[in-house]
């Protein structure tokens, strides 16, 4: 049974068992779709993304991408790039990662030992390893990570993705972007901007702190009133709209209406994470001792949840801005690298590997694919006079799991220090090529006239990166 | 973006006529057994009617194909040329950007051989039977060509009928008098007429139509609302936006002049060929006229990065993006062209060399972001007047203080010198103070100086402050997890995430995180018990093992108390017995004890003068700064960046006009040296003269665009080969030569659009017209529309009795608060007070804010110029408009307004301006009578009716 299917179920078994006051006219005679299901360009193998992305530049070097010469060579200069200056200045010598390796999976792939929960995921994941950005600084980077281009007022890959394809559901947004507690990520709200797409294709921001906008009936205001009002007002709006008929926007209009007072059924229980058992709780360590653990963990449960409902596209943040200090608030490791990931690392890992566990035993990953991003990777040099990395917009990496991803493969690869990608070198543009692929549609042909362009998620470039495909 | 393709940069034209005539037999003999086979091995995947996807626009299946050329728009072969012929410097791989095939070995060396032989003999080709369809445009293109002079209609529904009738279509009936005067009115002011309006107005209209209308017009362009609603049209034009976007997106207090600019330029119709040479040239137009001077502040109410980056590329880069734009949005709102898209590579689909973006940006080399003042000589003569004696005097007294105080540190320098202390100095990495033992439950530590600053530890930094017990199994019981626990206040905060650098962090046992130290410098630590201590290590480097000198200043004069029962204090140690930081430290110590009387009583009265006199130069009011930008003389000559990259420098370019149009306007070039504000002005001159017909084409197509909602030509931002083509394009020409005619001024031509029949024909639907054109581009109807954004806000404030039209300008309000912690975030907010009750006009649009009614309902993001905005229904604007605390207010308001008796008639009157039928009005009492008043008012807010317009 696809989500879609799913989603219907529990919304009319809803109707069934008992809205106290709500109109089942209302919200039957408008069965329209305000964003229907378009089709793809060829058959999809994923329907629905699943986008992690941690801000502030994390290093592949600390995390995924293992590098035995910056042991070897640790306190000597990287070789040809003696006091290289970097976005915040000056390189010292090679740093080795403060945290062993340590083999994972089927495949032995070596993985951080600050990951233990993930690694036992890298059978199913596809790791670029050879990612490259066009700039070396957060805000860009990550707009880049999201929309293709380094300047804001593009759409995200989200919005995108919505144009394309549409809802899956018809009592839920399309594309819901969950923030994380300490804040927004670099150039905030650009990151998951319709940019010059029409509002209709935005994401919803919100989190397991932060509920969708308006969502609720407002204090003050019974259910009664409020169901009565909004009949009142679909009465008026039909009769507007009856007197000028061949206005389609009258119509969409009260398609909207009526959307929007499913979502008020349905999103609170979607949200409502104390529907699931303790032990998906414990999973996730929601309940952990560790405040941002626990809510980066009920936002992972959140995305899941979503998804379950046939939400197309969920982006998840774990971290967020620059601070005042370097590495505080998300994975921006200038200074103290060791402090700084002893710090992120115990955040992200349980809360992520048992989302992915949940998505796999819930046979989701057949129509979900999972990516992991961000904006650009770190330099295999210590700051000069730190303990940190700098910006390395050369090198970095992310991974893809899920439908239609072939898992337990890694492409292309770094130089020997980490310090660039040298072997199949991917870009945010292919990157997004595949996705587009995995979810059917031929990164050329998605287009939307702006400005004088024939505008594309992926600019003018882009390949498939076909040794992903399953 | 970059070329797919060789960027075909300066290839000679050359004449091809020797050798157009039909090739020899050997000619084509050749070609048939050489050339035409390798054409087709190595070429046509890409450069055929046969290719997957055509790169370069360019075919070489036909003769017709490599005469015409890719991209280039330049032919690709030059017959009997082999130096001038790009398709061989391309097999050669001459250079690295243009080798063809691409990322492919070399042809053999036959095949290149066989192809130089072939261009030799005049490239023979036979292949003349494909007809190509145009790809792209040249500069025969429609939009680049003079405007017509001569017209075969002497107004404008005489060329939309001539259409109309084509298609067996008519205009509609005249529209009744409500509809008109609720359009009349939004289009010109935005906001809704009142009944009583309304009614006079039909009463007038009846009587004698074309009167009535020209009245009302006219009233309407004179009102001052009419200025908000158009210069709310250009600033969407203009990419306005007070913030400056990317990662910092800093709010940006002090751009609204350019608004409230805009606004008055429009309410005095000013003619728009000024208004255009004052947006790229105001301040050398109008030097010490604040009015004109504000004008080019346009220039940099766009989105730019501030971020500062060390990496030498990276700051080419961001500066070349900087100026990239500037060049699209001067282009797009001027031009209608997208000449941004020449920065890589020729234009693909305009005839738009990449010189021309580069003669274009050198124009702007010297722009900067930035604010200065902007005043009258009269008011900086005013300025001076009052405070430079204040300036004096100060100087004055400064100098007697610093005398004073030079004499007194000679003194302590001494006095340092000659004290001894028993321990080394504060250690960032730890410092450990022993005490004897004191059963205690409080430990405070109070900071007098950090090494950044001998006389305040305030903005210091601690990373852990550890309290241990004097027992065997010494225990660090300050610890959070040993159930102490921290206060003081804190000097950097984060209000969207409060724990960050907060004193808990001091006792969290994490070495990362640091306290950002607050006023009182003290810190203090509450233990669980009573517990016996002797011990206190403190540090600020994020770890013992950590090396880090950036992390912030570390408090270095202090003292450690104890206290039983948190009133009565004891210190146990003191940084007195470490020697000090640094020299300037150890002066502060013992200032004290070495300042005598006399000095000390002198240095009061002096501190107090000059405390005064500064008291007096701050309140003589600041000269008025604006987010206007700063000029300088660029020091380098601007060269073309090959493939759009900064550190591939091209040829150099001087600034001048553009060579897409020298089919109209005189073009001008300035030497590459020219002075800054030179080219700028060289550039508006060149832009607005009367022979440049595309400005007022521009123009009077976005005017259309604004009247009728679709503009003649449905892209007002781009004239070019991808933009569409003018549904009436004699029409087009025909406005804009009235523009001219009209001296550049917008409200006769308002006037002129506004009482053509078309305009003033009713929205009826008539299906046999429909049939033949759903959209009514022919304008069979007029075409409803939604109000924008702004209306929506402005008609239910308006509704509600709430709207305030004063002021009319200066700072603007806002729906969201910022929060900055070295990035800005724009959180809206959930109650909009009275203060917010302005027209939207004079909200203040900070980038990437989403405001919820506003960009639910289509307000565009401000990173681009938004030459048309998007028009959509979304549950979320359903959601905003049923729940948000705004509509909440504004329906109580409603309903005090209404008050009880005849309400329902009153609602209709107020929202819709006309009386409700007796049906409505009974199921409307019925509402009321089971949910009250206000309910229904909610209702009425959210009511299509209020929000379409016929």
């Amino acid at each position: 049974m696809s989500a879609l299917d799913l989603s219907r179920r529990s919304f009319l078994g809803d109707m069934t068992t008992g809205l106290t006051g709500v109109a089942l006219s209302r919200l039957l005679a408008n069965e329209v779709q305000a964003a229907p299901s378009r089709p793809s360009h060829f058959a999809p193998k994923a329907k629905q993304v699943l986008q992690i992305f941690c801000p502030g530049a994390a290093s592949h070097m600390d995390l995924w991408d293992h590098k035995p010469m910056l042991e070897k060579y640790d306190g000597t200069p990287l070789p040809g790039a003696e006091q290289e200056v970097t976005f915040q200045g000056k390189n010292g010598t090679l740093m080795r990662s403060p945290w062993p390796f340590l083999p994972a999976g089927s495949s032995g792939k070596m993985i951080s030992s600050m990951l233990p929960h993930m690694s036992r995921h890298v059978d199913d994941m596809a790791f670029i390893h050879s990612m490259v950005s066009r700039s070396n600084t957060h805000g860009p980077g990550c707009i880049s990570m999201n929309t293709c281009f380094t300047r804001e007022g593009f759409p995200s890959a989200g919005s995108w993705v919505n144009y394309a394809l549409g809802s899956l559901n018809d009592n839920l947004p399309t594309y819901v972007s969950i923030q994380d507690l300490r804040g927004e990520p670099p150039n905030g709200k650009a990151n998951w901007s319709n940019g010059f797409l029409p509002a209709e294709y935005q994401a919803v921001s919100m989190s397991a702190q932060q509920p969708l906008r308006n969502l609720a009936r407002p204090a003050g205001i019974s259910e009664m009133e409020d169901s009565a009002t909004q009949d009142f007002l679909q009465t008026l709006n039909a009769g507007f709209a009856g007197s000028r008929p061949g206005q389609d926007e009258l119509s969409a209009r009260l398609a909207s209406y009526a959307l929007a007072a499913r979502m008020q059924m349905k999103a609170p229980e979607v949200s409502d994470l104390t529907r699931e058992p303790q032990h998906i709780h414990a999973l996730y360590g929601t309940q952990d001792a560790n405040g941002l653990k626990a809510a980066y963990a009920r936002n992972c449960l959140l995305a899941r949840r979503f998804l379950e409902q046939g939400v197309r596209y969920v982006s998840l943040y774990c971290a967020s801005r620059a601070s005042a200090v370097d590495g505080l608030l998300n994975w921006d490791a200038h200074k103290t690298l060791k402090a700084d990931y002893e710090r992120h690392c115990p955040i992200f890992d349980q809360p992520t590997a048992a989302l992915l566990s949940d998505l796999k035993q819930r046979g989701m990953l057949d129509n979900v694919l999972v990516l992991w991003c961000t904006e650009f990777g770190r330099m295999p040099t210590r700051q000069e006079g730190t303990s940190g990395r700098d910006h390395n917009p050369d090198a970095f990496t992310t991974w893809m799991m899920g439908a239609g991803v072939k898992g337990g493969i890694s492409h292309g690869a770094t130089d020997e220090f980490g310090r660039r990608s040298v072997q199949d070198v991917a870009t945010v543009y292919d990157f997004y090529a595949t996705v587009l692929q995995l979810l059917g549609l031929n990164h050329e042909q998605l287009t939307y006239y702006h400005n004088g362009a024939n505008r594309r998620l992926t600019d003018v470039h882009g390949h498939v990166l076909k040794g992903l495909l399953a | 973006m970059k070329a797919y393709l060789p960027v075909l940069l300066a290839v000679t034209a050359f004449t091809t006529t020797a050798f157009s005539a039909s090739p020899s037999p050997e000619g084509v003999a050749f070609f048939e057994q050489k050339i035409r086979p390798l054409l087709v091995e190595h070429c046509y995947e890409c450069h055929s009617a046969e290719a997957k996807k055509l790169k370069g626009n360019l075919f070489l299946d036909s003769k017709t194909g490599w005469e015409k050329g890719g991209d280039s728009g330049e032919p690709v072969i030059i017959p009997g040329n082999i130096e001038a012929s790009q398709l061989l410097k391309s097999v050669r791989h001459e250079d690295p950007d243009t080798a063809m095939p691409p990322k492919k070995p070399k042809l053999p060396d036959a095949a290149i051989a066989d192809l130089i032989a072939w261009v030799k003999m005049g490239a023979p080709d036979p292949r003349d039977g494909t007809q190509l369809e145009a790809k792209r445009a040249d500069k025969s293109w429609w939009s680049l060509q003079p405007l017509a002079r001569e017209f075969r209609h002497k107004d404008i529904d005489g060329f939309l009928e001539e259409k109309l009738t084509e298609k067996g279509l008519h205009f509609n009936a005249p529209a009744e008098a409500r509809a008109l005067i609720r359009r009349i009115s939004y289009d010109l002011t935005g906001l809704p007429p009142s009944m009583e309006e309304v009614e006079a107005f039909a009463k007038a209209y009846q009587t004698e139509a074309r009167p009535a209308v020209e009245a009302l017009v006219d009233r309407l362009l004179a009102s001052p609302q009419y200025g908000e609603h158009w210069g709310r049209h250009w600033l969407d034009v203009v990419r306005f936006g007070e913030s400056n976007g990317f990662e910092r997106n800093f709010i940006i207090n002090d751009l609204w002049p350019f608004r409230d600019y805009v606004i008055h330029s429009f309410n005095e119709d000013k003619p728009f060929n000024r208004f255009i040479a004052e947006h790229l040239a105001g301040d050398i137009l109008g030097k010490g006229n604040p009015e004109v001077e504000v004008g080019s502040a346009f220039l940099v109410a766009g989105p730019y990065d501030d971020v500062g980056n060390q990496d030498v590329v990276a700051q080419k880069n961001i500066r070349a993006a900087t100026l990239d734009e500037l060049v699209t949005s001067t282009s797009s709102a001027f031009l209608g062209l997208t000449v941004n898209c020449a920065r890589c590579h020729n234009h693909k689909f305009d005839p738009i060399p990449t010189e021309d973006y580069y003669r274009l940006k050198s124009a702007f080399e010297g722009v900067k972001h930035g604010r200065r003042v902007v005043v009258s000589k009269q008011e900086r003569a005013a300025f001076d007047m009052a405070s430079k004696p204040l300036n004096d005097e100060k100087k004055l007294l400064t100098e007697q203080q610093q005398a004073l105080e030079k004499a007194v540190e000679a003194r302590c320098r001494a006095a340092a010198a000659a004290q001894k202390t028993a321990k080394p100095k504060v250690d960032p990495n730890a410092t450990e103070d022993h005490f004897s033992a004191e059963q205690v439950r409080f430990v405070k530590f109070v900071m007098h100086a950090s090494t950044a600053n001998p006389k305040s530890a305030t903005s210091a930094r601690l990373t852990e402050f550890e309290v241990w017990s004097a027992d065997k199994a010494s225990r660090n019981v300050a610890l959070a997890a040993n159930g102490g626990s921290a206060s003081g206040t804190q000097s950097i905060k984060a209000e969207d995430f409060p724990e960050a650098y907060g004193p808990q962090l001091c006792i969290d046992g994490k070495p990362g995180e640091q306290w950002a130290v607050g006023t009182p410098a003290e810190l203090t630590i509450t233990l669980a018990k009573l517990e016996t201590i002797d011990r206190i290590v403190f540090s600020n480097a994020k770890g013992k093992d950590v090396q880090d000198k950036s992390q912030g200043a570390t408090p270095c004069e202090y003292e450690v108390r104890v206290s039983v029962d948190g009133t009565n204090w004891k210190t146990v140690s003191s940084g007195l017995d470490r020697a000090p930081w640094s020299e300037a430290h150890g002066i502060e110590r013992v200032r004290r004890e070495v300042t005598t009387e006399e000095e000390r009583v002198q240095l009061a009265a002096l501190a107090k003068l000059i405390a005064e006199l500064q008291r007096k130069i701050d309140a003589v009011p600041k000269l008025r700064e604006i987010w206007a930008g700063t000029y300088s003389q660029p020091s380098e000559q601007t060269f073309v960046h090959k493939g759009g990259d900064p550190l591939k420098l091209g040829d150099s370019v001087v600034p001048a006009s553009l060579s897409v149009l020298d089919r109209v306007g005189k073009p001008f070039a300035l030497p590459a040296g020219a002075p800054e504000g030179e080219r700028r002005l060289a550039l508006a001159q060149w832009l607005t003269g009367d022979d440049n017909s595309l400005p007022p084409r521009v123009l009077a197509n976005r005017l259309w665009h604004y009247h009728f909602g679709t503009g003649l030509v449905d892209t007002p931002g781009d004239f070019g080969f991808l933009g569409s083509r003018p549904s009436h394009p004699e029409l087009l020409d025909f406005l804009a030569t009235r523009l001219l005619f009209h001296g550049w001024r917008l409200k006769p031509l308002h006037r002129e659009i506004m009482l053509s029949r078309a305009y003033q024909q009713s929205a009826d639907l008539r299906e046999e017209a429909a049939r033949v054109d759903k959209s009514a581009r022919l304008l069979w109807r007029f075409p409803p529309r939604r109000l924008n954004a702004e209306e929506i806000r402005d008609t239910v404030l308006s509704a509600a009795g709430k709207l305030q039209l004063v002021p009319a300008g200066g700072p603007g309000f806002r729906l969201y608060k910022v929060l900055a912690n070295n990035v800005s975030t724009y959180v809206p907010l959930e109650q909009h007070g009275p203060e917010t009750y302005r027209r939207a006009v004079y909200h203040q649009n900070a980038r990437a804010s989403v405001v919820d009614l506003l960009n639910d309902f289509d307000l565009p993001d401000t990173a681009f110029p938004a030459p048309k905005r998007a028009n959509t229904s979304t549950p979320l604007q359903a959601l905003t408009l049923l729940n948000h605390g705004f509509t909440l207010d504004m329906a109580a308001a409603l309903a005090t307004r209404l008050g009880s008796t005849h309400s329902v008639q009153a609602a209709y009157r107020i929202a819709f301006q006309r009386e409700p039928s007796p049906a409505e009005k009974d199921a409307a009492d019925r509402f009321i009578a089971a949910h009250g008043l206000t309910a229904f008012c909610r209702a009425l807010l959210n009511a299509s009716e209020l929000v379409f317009l016929d």
